[in-house]
């Protein structure tokens, strides 16, 4: 059986006294889309970085395919393409230099055309200075020099920023195509509809800790359920002060809406008590899963 | 090392060690070319010069007036300001951003996501520092040698020009040993140019003003300079083992600190 593509155990890092990650556990086997998301400072990047061995942990250890990201960096590196957020440039640089600099790291049969090819994909003018580039084609040149030598696994963090939604389409299209020829993707995002647009499985992490790991589709279907409720009368807010039931926001007339984890049994038990006009439960947004999590 | 990230590093700072090559190779040329002037008219000049103060002559190099006379003592005295302080100043700029220029340009992320360790990075970079203060000191004291042979008025001795040569070749590695150490020590990414050079001028200020003030003497030893001679009219002028020893030994051991320190330093961009 292969090893995990991503085997983070018990991982941490530290600033000084400030909390970069705590305590990370991840497991990401080959051939996955994994999302991770958080919002900034929870500790994506400081993870990222670690694996990409750009800063080093204060305690725990990190694996790629089965190789500590320390000791084996470079074979690492070799089957491993990394696309930061915002990345600075080489200014005396253009779009084919850097390209061919980047590309000559590897060994690439056929390398001229493979920047042909991804350059023309993402419609990449080979001659402009990249310093002359618009964010958002800076961010296709960062997309392009990840591809380049065919990685088995991609590594991006919020890689769509500056990408304009037809760019961002194809973006996604060229992911889902890598990965079923087999390439293992971690996408770290705070944007929750990419993520759930993409990635079969993800981890959300707060404040340095990793709180959940998930199928999306049952995190979505995990008895988080939306409700909203019309009264006869107006209840008040006091008596939904009970388990399970959070966010109680009154909307217009005698409607109410909360999130509710829990058996539905015992929610349809206390509404009972109230003469109810209509009542409609729904399955909540992933937006608001998350939040959810984060109130946890 | 890295032939790619070497090559390209060379590329990058082709254009700055040019134009440095040709401003030292400037200075050099213009105050040789005064030389024969002061040939010249030396009586003067020298009569002139016995009015100024010792002090003030020693800040400027000059402990005794038959410097002057040859073309080798006129070189030494008038060419170490260019080719030392500026030759420094051009090690220890170019030493503190090898490595921190990829952080304060947030191009660290490219660089070390490539297959590479940071020993094949570091010793890459190690390379082309060393070659650039190389190529620079070679082309200076071939511009240096020119200008004597063009300038002297008498045979001069190669063996004190290679001497002198080298004590600048050591002095600039020592100041691009400095410079490499303080960019590994530096956390948060940002250029220290500034502070290099404020530390180059610095150190030979105070090396200048323990010449002229007998009380702060000692204070002298702390400044590279020191340990550099230029009394090339000495018929005893040779290499001093011991100041040897000082520049390769502090370059190396330096070196290897900044080595450790890269290997295990966090990159933030």
């Amino acid at each position: 059986m292969n090893p995990p593509v991503i085997d983070i155990t018990n991982l941490s890092k530290f600033y000084g006294k400030v909390r970069g990650i705590e305590h990370v556990d991840l497991e990401i086997g080959e051939g996955e889309i994994f999302g991770f998301i958080g919002p900034n400072g929870a500790g994506k990047s400081t993870t990222i970085r670690i694996l990409m061995n750009m800063i080093f942990p204060t305690s725990g250890s990190a694996r790629i395919m089965g190789m500590d990201v320390i000791r084996e960096t470079k074979k690492i590196k070799n089957q491993t393409g990394y696309i930061p957020s915002d990345a600075g440039t080489y200014s005396s640089m253009d779009v084919y230099e850097f390209l061919s600099y980047c590309i000559r790291f590897y060994r690439v049969q056929n390398g001229e055309k493979r920047i042909a090819d991804l350059s023309e994909l993402f419609e990449l003018d080979l001659k402009r200075k990249i310093t002359d580039l618009s964010m958002g084609n800076r961010k296709k040149v960062s997309i392009v020099q990840s591809l380049l030598h065919s990685p088995r696994l991609l590594i991006l963090d919020e890689p769509t920023t500056g990408l304009d939604p037809l760019m961002q389409s194809n973006f996604f299209e060229l992911l889902l195509s890598e990965n079923r020829k087999g390439m293992t993707i971690f996408f770290s995002s705070h944007i929750l509809g990419e993520v759930q647009r993409l990635c079969k499985r993800v981890a959300i992490i707060k404040e340095g800790r990793i709180i959940q790991v998930e199928n999306i589709e049952t995190l979505r279907k995990k008895q988080l359920k939306k409700v909203y409720i019309e009264f006869a009368g107006r209840p008040g807010k006091e008596d939904f002060n009970i388990s399970g039931i959070e966010g109680v926001a009154g909307g217009s007339g005698n409607m109410i809406s909360f999130m509710y984890s829990g058996d539905l049994n015992a929610l349809v038990g206390l509404l009972s008590r109230y003469t109810i006009i209509n009542l409609m439960i729904e399955e909540p947004s992933l937006d608001e899963i998350f939040m959810h999590y984060y109130k946890l | 090392m890295n032939r790619n990230l070497f090559l390209k590093e060379i590329k990058r700072n082709t254009l700055s060690l040019a134009v440095w090559m040709v401003v030292i190779t400037l200075f050099i040329t213009v105050t040789m070319a005064v030389y024969p002037v002061f040939l010249a008219n030396q009586s003067k000049i020298i009569g002139m010069m016995s009015l100024i103060p010792s002090g003030v002559l020693q800040f400027k190099g000059i402990s005794n007036f038959t410097d002057f006379l040859s073309a080798l003592g006129f070189y030494a005295v008038n060419n170490i300001i260019y080719m030392m302080v500026l030759g420094s100043i051009y090690a220890i700029v170019l030493s503190s951003g090898i490595l921190l220029k990829e952080e304060y340009n947030r191009t660290a992320e490219y660089l070390l996501t490539r297959p590479l360790t940071r020993s094949e990075i570091f010793l890459s970079k190690l390379a082309v520092l060393f070659i650039n203060i190389f190529l620079l000191n070679l082309v200076t004291s071939l511009a240096g040698f020119v200008c004597l042979e063009l300038f002297k008025n008498a045979p001069f001795s190669i063996k004190a020009f290679l001497i002198l040569s080298l004590y600048t070749l050591l002095l600039n590695m020592l100041f691009g040993a400095v410079g490499l150490f303080m960019s590994t020590l530096v956390k948060r990414a940002r250029p220290i140019t500034t502070m290099s050079i404020g530390l180059v001028l610095i150190l030979y200020f105070i090396f200048t003003l323990s010449k002229i003030t007998e009380s702060i003497a000692k204070i002298g030893y702390l400044s590279p300079f020191r340990y550099v001679n230029t009394d090339v009219t000495n018929p005893a002028f040779s290499i001093n083992f011991w100041h040897l020893s000082y520049f390769i030994g502090i370059s190396l051991v330096l070196t290897v600190i900044s080595y450790r320190l890269y290997i295990r330093k966090d990159i933030y961009t």
